[in-house]
């Protein structure tokens, strides 16, 4: 590597000595935590919020068209550390205590900041699929007898979430990419681990080219399933548009 | 509301910093970043989102595999790529251009994808057109092609321009001084004037961010509507092949098959 002009000897065993072995490891699992919590809760909030989005009623469609405004047009990093720092001085007093003395709080400002951002892009995706929704088959589903929840339930959101699934995947994935975001906030997952083992060692190199690796993989496995489900979920359009005429 | 006035005094710390004498910060410092690195990544997404689609098969896998490996790294990853590996290799840089690297890198992948589609999206007669008038292929590429592709790319250009702008607030944590950097260094100075330090910070990102994707949407209607869904890309069009390369590799490929 003389060409290089590198002046840094590659030491492969640091990642796999002992107290970065097990920072790493719970970065790894807290990661995954994070991404799929996330994943569950920007998805259900999301989607809630696109409801609210096409609904005919303005107290229902102005705060959450306001919300989505808001959100999108701001840093993700910005909701991290809104709740991690500005959050717990906006609860009653007793809370902003209780806040302060528990020790996983950035895990959970990590995850509620994380939220606030995906939910606003998720229900934007949501809401096209909604809107894509042929109007025979919602008419259809109130002339067989089902109420306005029971259509949502079993007649609009599975159609709408298999023709919105690569979008929605996509999202997910920078969602899982975003988590490392969460480092700002002192979470202890994996970017965090790797800038803690560089910052103690003087040797990130080889512990920022595993988490590079492990990124990489997770997100083209990531996308490898969704491109699985998305050909096993796919409608057979020929059939509809046959029906239709 | 009060105390949001007060946090109004410092609009100049907000904008630019102490900019004249000290180094340039603030927003201004986020926008001159996200327009230098959208530059340097459009020079190589285009060269890049070519390749992609190019005919040869080891030109578009490995474009493909450099714009997927960026696109799948978290840009704090890319970022701290830059940051540790830049001295190692001998580059002593600053932490502006550092950023500007990185961030460069992270909008060449994110734009080859745009310039991908937006070529596919051209109607395959155009290049044929073009090369019966006697055209090559390169100069049909340069002055047919492309403007075309481009024209329809504004929009997801302007999209684009407005998150990248969002993640230039990343560079924060390799120690540039940036808006969010400013926000949290005041509402240091000023623990109880935190929020309205906040709502400054968050009020500085919205506005540009809004009038941007307001510019998208004008954009979009001027342009007519583009509809990527239901469009289906192919991986390989004969017409677009790019680098022409000497007879003799052509030669030295094809027997190596």
């Amino acid at each position: 590597m003389k060409f290089l002009n590198l002046r840094y000897e590659f030491d492969w065993g640091i990642p796999f000595r002992e107290p970065f072995l097990g920072w790493l490891i719970t970065g790894v699992k807290l990661t995954l935590i994070i991404a799929a919590v996330t994943a569950i809760t920007s998805l259900v909030f999301g989607t809630i919020l696109a409801i609210m989005r096409v609904s005919r009623f303005k107290f229902l469609n102005i705060p959450a068209k306001i919300y989505v405004e808001a959100v999108r047009n701001i840093p993700g990093l910005f909701w991290l550390l809104f709740f991690y720092f500005v959050f717990p001085q906006l609860l009653p007093f007793g809370l902003t205590d209780i806040v302060n003395r528990y020790s996983y709080y950035s895990v959970i400002a990590g995850i509620l900041g994380l939220t606030v951002d995906n939910s606003a892009y998720v229900s934007d995706i949501v809401r096209t699929g909604l809107l894509g929704i042929p109007r025979g088959h919602i008419e259809a589903a109130v002339s067989t007898g089902l109420n306005r929840l029971q259509q949502i339930r079993y007649i609009i959101l599975p159609e709408a979430f298999r023709t919105i699934l690569p979008p929605l995947g996509t999202r997910m994935i920078h969602n899982f990419k975003n988590s490392s975001l969460c480092m700002a906030i002192a979470t202890p997952e994996l970017t965090w681990a790797t800038q803690q083992v560089e910052s103690i060692t003087f040797r990130g190199l080889e512990v920022t080219f595993l988490a590079t690796v492990f990124y990489i993989g997770l997100s083209l496995a990531m996308a490898m399933i969704i491109i699985r489900l998305e050909r096993r979920w796919k409608i057979d359009m020929t059939s509809i548009t046959s029906m239709k005429n | 509301m009060e105390f949001l006035f007060e946090q109004l005094a410092n609009w100049k710390f907000y904008l630019i910093g102490a900019y004249p004498t000290g180094a340039l910060t603030g927003l201004v410092l986020n926008i001159v970043l996200a327009v230098l690195s959208i530059i340097i990544g459009l020079f190589f997404g285009i060269i890049f989102g070519l390749g992609r689609i190019s005919c040869r098969r080891y030109i578009r896998h490995s474009c493909g595999f450099c714009v997927d490996v960026v696109r799948s790294t978290p840009l704090l990853m890319i970022i701290f790529w830059f940051y540790f590996f830049l001295p190692v290799v001998g580059a002593k840089l600053h932490l502006f251009w550092c950023a500007v690297i990185s961030l460069s890198v992270y909008a060449a992948a994110y734009q080859a994808e745009i310039v991908r589609a937006g070529v596919l999206a051209v109607p395959l007669g155009q290049m044929e057109a073009s090369l019966s008038t006697g055209m090559t292929r390169l100069q049909a590429l340069i002055s047919v092609i492309l403007p075309q592709a481009f024209k329809m790319m504004l929009p997801s250009f302007v999209s684009f321009f407005n998150s990248l702008f969002k993640s230039t607030s990343t560079v924060y944590i390799i120690g540039i001084v940036d808006l969010t950097r400013t926000g949290i260094l005041i509402s240091q100075l000023k623990p109880n004037r935190i929020f309205a330090a906040y709502i400054c910070m968050a009020a500085g990102f919205w506005v540009v961010c809004y009038s941007l994707s307001l510019a998208a949407r004008i954009l979009e209607k001027r342009l007519g509507i583009l509809d990527y869904e239901s469009y289906k890309p192919e991986i390989c069009r004969e017409d677009l092949v790019l680098l022409p390369l000497p007879k003799t590799v052509k030669r030295f490929l094809v027997s190596q098959k």
